[in-house]
């Protein structure tokens, strides 16, 4: 029932706000629209009982993708914010004209029917008993398999955070222009 | 399966009898006793945070040797209710030009970001929402909706004060992030796990057997948190983001009325939130001193002893606001990153092998012999 | 209502849309928005199959390395797009035509 509940809601916020981020026109709306999406996809995790992946959803990206997002748009607002709008929906130039705009559809429209062909046959045979007891705790079992199984991905995904620092406050830094 | 409110009630036999009212309609009777607990937390909290600006009123006017608010009913009690109606009959400006969507979310979040952390505070053993065994990465995580709320405050109102403010207090929000977490990462691995049920029921209701003296590392971590904790919460002498000196009143310049209501009552239940963690991870939270039996009218005791220390920690945050001074901007970064980090690296890496060099006991089980 | 099929359905949903918000916007940021999108579709199939099909939890370390992957990509992308608008005073995508500089 609840659980129900949760779902219903979590899955109509996360598809409203990702069309949302397709249509509005302004980037800043579009980057609240994709907290929405996550926030939602957070809520599908905790269906779906995965309690820490939806836990390091939010803290990932809510309090590090999304603000570092706002603060890129903030940082290149520039004159790509003043209206060079382009007759079709209004749209400042850099959000897009209407042969992009078709170019998107008709790519939307082939993806979409190509995964309804391979859907159809999966939903034919899809369980929808779920696996496993209700609720059970993933932390533990979660942590023995990234330090047993995983350890390698573990450590590399370290090494690649550490290079994405460093990567980025290098490139970022200011220099003299020349 | 995480232990909730319900779930405690459960283990009595009244509970038996109320399922019996309810005609076996267990789901509704445990709705309905998530709710009040949910209405009682919730309004708990909004008080305490209105009782905040008068303890800050009334405190700033001790420290500086005046009466402070005095009218309002038995020495100036009420003066919070008088403002929260004045706030709500205040007429709601919105500049012409902000971005109107965006200016009506951003207190919204802030509001949302504090109090979904409520949810996971442990007040007493059974006087707690849902025992989440991810709870403290569960706080921090959702706390953070605070810094978009900051940040869009700012942004949606169109002024160039609100902008500096937002932008400082988004960055300082996610800035002091990391060395608070890390240092909650250290009491997690003394733990050994992230419910607070887990953390709390670890240490003992003396001070020996709290985490901050667990160990030195332990005890250094403390002090991280709180400096950090100040920070998160925009409180002084880290209250960059709403110098009044340097930004009018930063993010919220622009707001009136019940939003600007808001943004103060989050900013004030944040802290007391930060200061029941810092209990409950540190001090010992809930734990009665040299009792170890876990009975329902024992649950009386327990919150009073975790409101008692948390309070304690909320006048020592609004102690600290009016006897510092305001830091600046560079020097706020530099102590984030060249002070707070390296040392809360250093201590989770000390925690880590203090673990394992003396097998998980503390300094006071060393030294005493196991108690 | 819940099943396997719903959540492959929304996953395509999410997958779909981003894609089309790489196609049709011109705004480098706005293309890592639908990045971060994808990103997430795949991270919610692998635990929706790590439920319902598998009884192990390699679905999760599998989306919690997606996330993680996610957080540096973004992080990276958004200190080019600042560096590419110090230097073009705009991030127009059609604008980024040479390696150098």
């Amino acid at each position: 029932m609840f659980l129900q509940f949760l779902f219903i809601s979590s899955a109509i916020l996360t598809l409203a706000c990702t069309v949302a981020v397709l249509v509005t026109k302004n980037l800043m709306h579009s980057c609240v629209f994709l907290l929405g999406t996550l926030v939602g996809m957070a809520g599908l995790y905790a269906t779906l009982g995965a309690d820490f992946v939806a836990v390091t959803q939010i803290m990932v990206y809510m309090g590090g993708v999304v603000i570092l997002m706002l603060f890129a748009v903030m940082l290149t607002g520039g004159k790509d914010f003043v209206s060079r709008a382009q007759n079709l929906l209004g749209l400042p130039a850099s959000m897009g004209n209407k042969w992009t705009y078709s170019m998107g559809i008709f790519v939307g429209v082939v993806f979409i029917l190509t995964n309804v062909k391979l859907l159809s046959s999966i939903i034919k045979t899809t369980p929808t008993k779920t696996i496993g007891n209700d609720f059970p705790s993933t932390v533990t079992q979660l942590g023995h398999l990234l330090v047993k199984d995983h350890v390698l991905a573990f450590e590399i995904s370290s090494v690649l955070l550490l290079g994405a620092l460093v990567g980025a406050a290098i490139i970022a830094r200011p220099r003299k222009q020349n | 399966m995480n232990q909730t409110v319900v779930s405690y009630l459960a283990q009595y036999e009244f509970f038996d009898f109320l399922v019996a009212i309810f005609k076996n309609n267990q789901s509704l009777l445990s709705f309905l006793i998530y709710l009040i607990f949910a209405l009682l937390i919730v309004g708990m909290c909004a008080t305490i945070g209105g009782l905040g600006t008068y303890a800050e009123r009334k405190i700033s006017a001790d420290i500086q040797a005046r009466i402070g608010p005095n009218r309002v009913g038995p020495y100036g009690l009420l003066q919070f209710l008088a403002d929260g109606v004045k706030m709500i009959i205040k007429e709601d400006i919105m500049p012409a030009t902000a971005d109107k969507m965006l200016f009506y979310l951003a207190p919204l979040l802030c509001l949302t970001g504090v109090f979904a952390t409520l949810a996971v505070l442990p007040f007493a053993g059974g006087f707690i929402m849902t025992d989440l065994n991810v709870g403290i990465f569960y706080l921090v995580a959702i706390s953070s909706l605070v810094g978009v709320g900051v940040f869009l405050g700012g942004y949606a109102s169109n002024s160039k004060w609100s902008m500096l403010g937002g932008m400082r207090g988004a960055s300082q929000i996610i800035s002091y992030e990391i060395p608070v977490t890390i240092s909650i990462l250290a009491i997690t691995l003394l733990a050994g796990g992230m419910g607070f049920g887990t953390i709390v029921s670890n240490q003992g209701g003396l001070p020996h057997q709290w985490f901050m003296f667990h160990n030195p590392f332990a005890f250094l971590a403390t002090f991280v948190y709180f400096v950090g904790a100040l920070a998160e919460t925009n409180r002084a002498p880290f209250d960059l983001p709403e110098a009044e000196s340097e930004l009018v009143s930063g993010y919220h310049t622009e707001y009136t009325g019940m939003r600007f209501g808001f943004f103060a009552l989050a900013e004030y239940i944040e802290v007391f939130v930060v200061c029941g963690v810092a209990t409950a991870l540190f001090l010992g939270g809930y734990n009665i001193p040299g009792l170890d039996i876990d009975i329902l009218p024992l649950q009386a005791i327990q919150f009073t002893i975790f409101m008692t220390k948390t309070l304690l920690l909320y006048y020592v945050v609004i102690w600290i606001r009016w006897t510092f001074p305001r830091l600046r901007v560079d020097q706020l970064m530099s102590i984030c990153w060249k002070y707070l980090t390296p040392i809360a690296i250093f201590n989770l890496v000390g925690c880590a092998i203090w673990m394992v060099a003396f097998n998980g006991k503390s300094i006071a089980e060393l030294v005493f012999g196991s108690h | 209502m819940m099943s396997l099929a719903s959540y492959l359905i929304i996953s395509m949903v999410l997958f779909v849309v981003g894609l089309m918000v790489m196609i049709a916007r011109k705004n480098i940021v706005a293309i890592l928005l639908g990045i971060e999108l994808i990103l997430n579709a795949a991270a919610l199939n692998f635990v929706a199959y790590s439920r319902y099909v598998t009884s192990n939890l390699d679905g999760h370390i599998f989306s919690l390395f997606i996330i993680v992957v996610a957080a540096a990509e973004a992080a990276v992308g958004l200190a080019i797009v600042i560096r590419f608008f110090q230097i073009k005073e705009t991030i127009h995508v059609d604008e980024a035509t040479q390696l150098r500089n």
